[in-house]
């Protein structure tokens, strides 16, 4: 064995004495935040959950300790997240939070991922009175339920829909045919598209419903070329999102206007289509680092933190928004969670995406948007007031 | 509809068909032949994909070379696991039922063990790449040109498979053991050695189906799971134990699910899909093309 030199022996004392001097005022200030979650890291729904969401309360969690911890009032305390795998169930995933808020009575818990899990840990959240800031659900119904704890950030299906539509008709289109996934999200979608298309003069060629996890949907897409619609619009999750584009593609089903859903936002879709590939391609999004500087600083700290993973530009943006209201409410009115819902209630809240303002449930400050796949960005493209580009009318061939 | 359209839509059905039966035979080569009810094919299929996508991103190899790799690693690992797991079972099972039920459990946990395996190593993310989505004319029909190149070597492989299967010295030891495993013993064909064998060239398979495709569709820990279900389907249809009953059941399955969902709705596959199979229970336990 090598024997420590005098000088090693005489550093490890002074950093042990070091230690021992600083110690307790560490130990005093320590009382750590604690903020729990559950989250899919495994099962079907880790695929958005992982891009969306978990990532952007890591950064958080991790930009706020930084800096000395959350400012809880003022006095900064460290973040201690309790966090664990929901395996995309819903059981599992009530069972934690309960667990959460009844027996470990966290400080604070952040939301799970979708709309199925919201919609059933957001009545729990309520009667433990944990306010929740919901990045991923996107559902009338959740709104109508009427929960005074519970807070929807990305935009609902209606707003979604009404741009749309109106960029759909300020651009000539006659003719669509839709495709929607049969569970709350695709059905709630495609009821609001209906609701949005009635009197604008704009026919319905083809709907079809498909269910999760489909492996083939070319039977379907090759019917709707026969039909030549303008536009293609589909509720769809990301597998299927990227399934319907490689079809048409492979079909050669180019209408001018291609419209998907979760999923056209992600890295993942360019990375997959390539970028001239997506050329065109229009989905759900509603902000890019252009948007504002704030949202440059968080790309860039997102992407830097996860070895060039980068946000999502739908859900991520209005995830990191939700941990910017908390980081502010919290430092305003400390952890009193009833204070705290009244904060998230009551203010206009300034954000990388722009005003954020709750009527009940529901954001109605961000307004509706479509993004496009420009040059391997996804720009905002309608409404032309938060616009990142100019919309491309007529979408390039697929390549 | 025209008959243009009938054809190809025949064909999109048959393509996928091709990636059933491709799954399907090497399930049924070893529940049909050792009675290992592997429900975690489809996850070592996963295995054969995520090998792929990670040599064909960080390493640019091509995903056609992969095949052959795919093949080769998960036969290895195949073999592994015979040895680790089944042949103990064989030993200390008193007969074959025992031993089936015991291999479901296995495998259960394999399929547990597996997908957090790779949710540990490569992380919950879709993944996916681009590779030959140009699409191929065929008259005024289009495929895209991976779709069509699984579909080709899907054939080709179950061709092989059963090739060798019929006509080689190999294949009659391997149809003995099928028919009389006792009987087989007793004419002196190694069951020892043609047992691992046979599971490494199933769990191969699975490996091989899983790198094609990764070609066409994006990839997750959990993508393995209806391909279980589905290759359960069509060995049934195809009757267990055998190879062209799996080809043409696979086949037949995709036609029918291409048809089922242009004239009805997507949404009802899995309602189709089951009927078929329960119906196939009912009515030709030993499959549709027993005789």
């Amino acid at each position: 064995m090598v024997q420590p030199s005098k000088r090693q022996l005489l550093k490890g004392a002074a950093a042990a004495v070091g230690a021992a001097a600083f110690a307790p005022s560490l130990f005093a200030q320590a009382k750590p935040v604690r903020v729990g979650y559950a989250i899919a890291r495994t099962g079907p729904w880790t695929g958005g959950a992982q891009v969306s969401q978990e990532p952007n309360y890591l950064l958080w969690a991790e930009q706020q300790n930084a800096a000395g911890g959350l400012s809880v009032g003022g006095t900064r305390r460290p973040i201690e997240l309790i966090s664990s795998d929901d395996r995309s169930d819903i059981e599992t995933c009530v069972r934690s939070y309960e667990k959460l808020m009844g027996s470990d009575k966290v400080d604070l818990v952040l939301a799970p991922w979708g709309s199925n899990a919201n919609f059933a840990v957001a009545p729990l959240a309520n009667r433990f009175q944990y306010p929740l800031l919901a990045p991923t659900a996107l559902s009338r119904r959740l709104v109508e339920m009427k929960l005074p704890y519970f807070f929807l950030l990305l935009q609902q299906p209606k707003s979604m829909c009404d741009a749309l539509v109106d960029m759909l008709k300020a651009n000539g289109v006659k003719s669509v045919a839709v495709v929607y996934v049969d569970d709350l999200f695709g059905l709630e979608n495609f009821a609001a598209l209906k609701v949005a298309l009635q009197g604008t003069g704009i026919q319905m060629v083809e709907d079809k419903s498909y269910p999760g996890g489909v492996k083939d949907l070319s039977p379907v897409l090759r019917s709707m070329k026969d039909k030549n619609p303008d536009a293609f619009i589909g509720f769809t999750y990301p597998p299927d999102t990227i399934l319907a584009s490689k079809q048409a593609k492979e079909i050669g089903f180019n209408p001018k206007f291609f419209y998907a859903s979760v999923g056209t936002a992600f890295q993942l879709y360019k990375n997959v289509m390539t970028p001239a590939g997506a050329e065109g391609v229009l989905g759900m999004g509603s902000w890019n680092s252009k948007t504002s500087p704030g949202a440059k600083a968080y790309f860039d700290a997102h992407t830097k933190k996860f070895a060039g993973k980068e946000p999502d530009r739908w859900a991520s943006g209005a995830c990191w928004a939700g941990m910017e209201i908390l980081t502010a409410g919290v430092a305003k009115v400390g952890l009193d969670r009833k204070a705290l819902r009244d904060y998230f209630a009551g203010t206009t809240h300034k954000t990388i995406i722009g005003d954020v303002k709750f009527s009940g449930s529901e954001n109605t400050a961000t307004p509706g948007t479509v993004s496009q796949w420009q040059n391997g960005e996804f720009e905002v493209v309608w409404p032309q007031k938060v616009a990142t580009a100019k919309l491309n009318p007529a979408k390039p061939v697929w390549k | 509809m025209t008959l243009f359209s009938w054809l190809e839509l025949l064909a999109s059905g048959l393509i996928t068909g091709g990636i059933y039966a491709l799954v399907a035979l090497g399930l049924n080569l070893q529940y049909g032949l050792m009675r290992i009810l592997n429900i975690a094919h489809g996850e070592f299929l996963m295995l054969g994909a995520y090998l792929t996508w990670m040599a064909q991103t960080s390493l640019g190899v091509s995903p056609l070379l992969m095949v052959p790799v795919s093949f080769l690693v998960l036969m290895a690992l195949g073999v592994v696991i015979h040895k680790l797991c089944f042949r103990r079972l064989t030993v200390t099972s008193p007969n074959l039922d025992i031993f089936e039920a015991r291999g479901l459990m296995v495998a259960f946990g394999l399929m547990f063990l597996v997908q957090n395996f790779a949710s540990f190593m490569w992380g919950g993310d879709l993944r996916g790449y681009d590779y030959l989505t140009e699409p191929v004319k065929i008259g005024d029909a289009q495929f895209a040109g991976n779709k069509l190149l699984v579909f080709g070597l899907a054939l080709l492989f179950s061709g092989v498979l059963i090739a060798v299967l019929r006509f080689t010295l190999l294949g009659k030891g391997v149809r003995a053991l099928m028919q009389s495993p006792v009987g087989a013993q007793l004419v002196g064909i190694d069951t020892q050695r043609l047992h691992p064998l046979m599971f490494g060239i199933g769990l191969g398979l699975s490996g091989m189906a899983g790198c094609l495709l990764s070609m066409a569709y994006t990839i997750t820990p959990a993508m393995g799971e209806p391909y279980t279900v589905t290759a359960l389907i069509v060995i049934t249809l195809g009757g267990f134990g055998s190879m062209s009953g799996a080809l043409a059941g696979g086949l037949l399955l995709g036609v029918i699910e291409a048809l089922g969902m242009h004239f009805t709705n997507p949404s009802l596959k899995a309602l189709l899909s089951y009927s078929v199979f329960i119906a196939v229970l009912l009515l030709r336990p030993r499959g549709l093309f027993a005789k």
